[in-house]
């Protein structure tokens, strides 16, 4: 009981340490301190390129154009950052919007959809060439749903936002996010060998 | 049922993993800020989080209103300045050889790309009239000058690159194949 006081107590301080740095660090470069900025990335580009990378479904040059956008529109609106909110969910937000904001851009390609839904109807085999729930990778499995469906899956069972928050950002219905939500979970289950 | 769809949610939950790129990103970001423009153009009362919907359209067009212009673009300080030249000078040097400045270098790259891909068509003409594939056609050269637009509105944004450049190439494979058939 006592250890997890202390282990939250700990928590809680080096996550407002860590705030008061990337305060300090965003001051710095808001008055034009590249080097500051730069700090700012190497502190966050992990969690942001993860994020990003999630949602585009893991590949590798998307998420890094889309990671580095990220970075240069942050720099740009910061100097809009008020402080009232931690800059890390600031920043995380830029980049969920960044990424959505291309993912929307693409269903204006007539094919795009299409041929992301066509994966539908494909087994997904494992390094071994095995169609089993227990080999299947599961971010794999994530990263070949729908563009949509898995957008509104990772916002809101990996990153934990809310309906009205994904509906927000997606342009779309409350009621059109959770059934894109149903939607990927049912073909996660399909792909994972999971009974619904 | 319900213990299998948990145990899928908590699965899910675990995936919230930091990932670096592969790369370090930082050299060609500390490019594209020293190729933005370097005036102060804050609007006043800003919120203190990123704008919903998707604001960058917006920034990408500034100077069309004032109000809703979200730059942030300002002044370097002198030594910051001149390390982010010395870094853009270094990769622009590596990507382009030195091209003319006065246009940004993605949408220099996005119109060398449309000259590429007008010369590749101009070999393959005639799909257009196919009966099955020539309305997905139509809906790519649409795309293609929809990407190109947004291209001109923010010249910078390299992703619409990629897509232009997706497009293209989906546009030429499915005209090969119209006239393979």
């Amino acid at each position: 009981m006592l250890n997890a006081a202390v282990t939250d107590l700990m928590t809680d301080t080096t996550a407002l340490a860590a705030a008061e740095t990337d305060n300090g660090l965003v001051r710095a470069a808001v008055g034009g301190d590249m080097r500051a900025f730069e700090a700012i990335y190497r502190r966050h580009v992990g969690r942001i390129h993860g994020v990003i990378q999630r949602l585009v479904g893991g590949q590798g040059v998307r998420a890094d154009d889309l990671t580095q956008e990220a970075f240069v529109r942050a720099w740009q609106a910061l100097p809009q950052f008020r402080f009232e909110s931690a800059f890390s969910t600031w920043l995380h937000r830029l980049a969920v919007n960044t990424a959505l904001m291309e993912l929307r851009s693409r269903r204006s390609q007539p094919l795009f959809d299409e041929n992301e839904d066509r994966l539908d109807d494909l087994g997904m085999a494992d390094s071994a060439g095995h169609h089993t729930a227990l080999s299947l990778d599961l971010e794999r499995a994530v990263a070949t749903l729908p563009p949509r469906a898995r957008a509104v899956l990772v916002l809101y069972d990996v990153e934990g936002w809310k309906h009205e928050e994904i509906a927000g950002e997606l342009g779309m219905a409350v009621g059109s996010s959770k059934a894109q939500l149903h939607r990927a979970r049912q073909l996660l289950r399909e792909r994972l060998g999971v009974e619904a | 049922m319900s213990e299998e769809n948990d145990r899928l949610r908590w699965q899910l939950k675990g995936l919230r993993q930091d990932t670096p790129p592969r790369r370090d990103l930082w050299p060609e970001i500390a490019a594209r800020i020293a190729e933005l423009p370097q005036t102060a153009e804050i609007a006043p009362g800003q919120q203190d989080r990123p704008s919903r919907g998707f604001p960058w359209s917006r920034a990408a067009s500034r100077g069309a209103d004032a109000s809703s212009v979200r730059t942030g673009a300002r002044r370097l300080a002198p030594w910051a300045m001149a390390a982010s030249m010395l870094l853009a000078i270094g990769f622009l040097w590596q990507a382009t050889h030195l091209t003319p400045p006065q246009e940004p270098l993605i949408r220099q790259e996005a119109a060398q790309l449309t000259r590429d891909y007008q010369g590749a068509l101009a070999q393959i003409q005639g799909a257009e009239a196919h009966p099955e594939l020539g309305g997905a056609l139509q809906e790519l050269d649409r795309s293609a000058e929809e990407i190109l637009a947004a291209l001109d509105r923010a010249p910078n944004t390299r992703f619409l690159l990629e897509q232009l450049r997706r497009t293209y190439a989906k546009r030429l494979a499915l005209t090969q194949r119209a006239m393979m058939s």
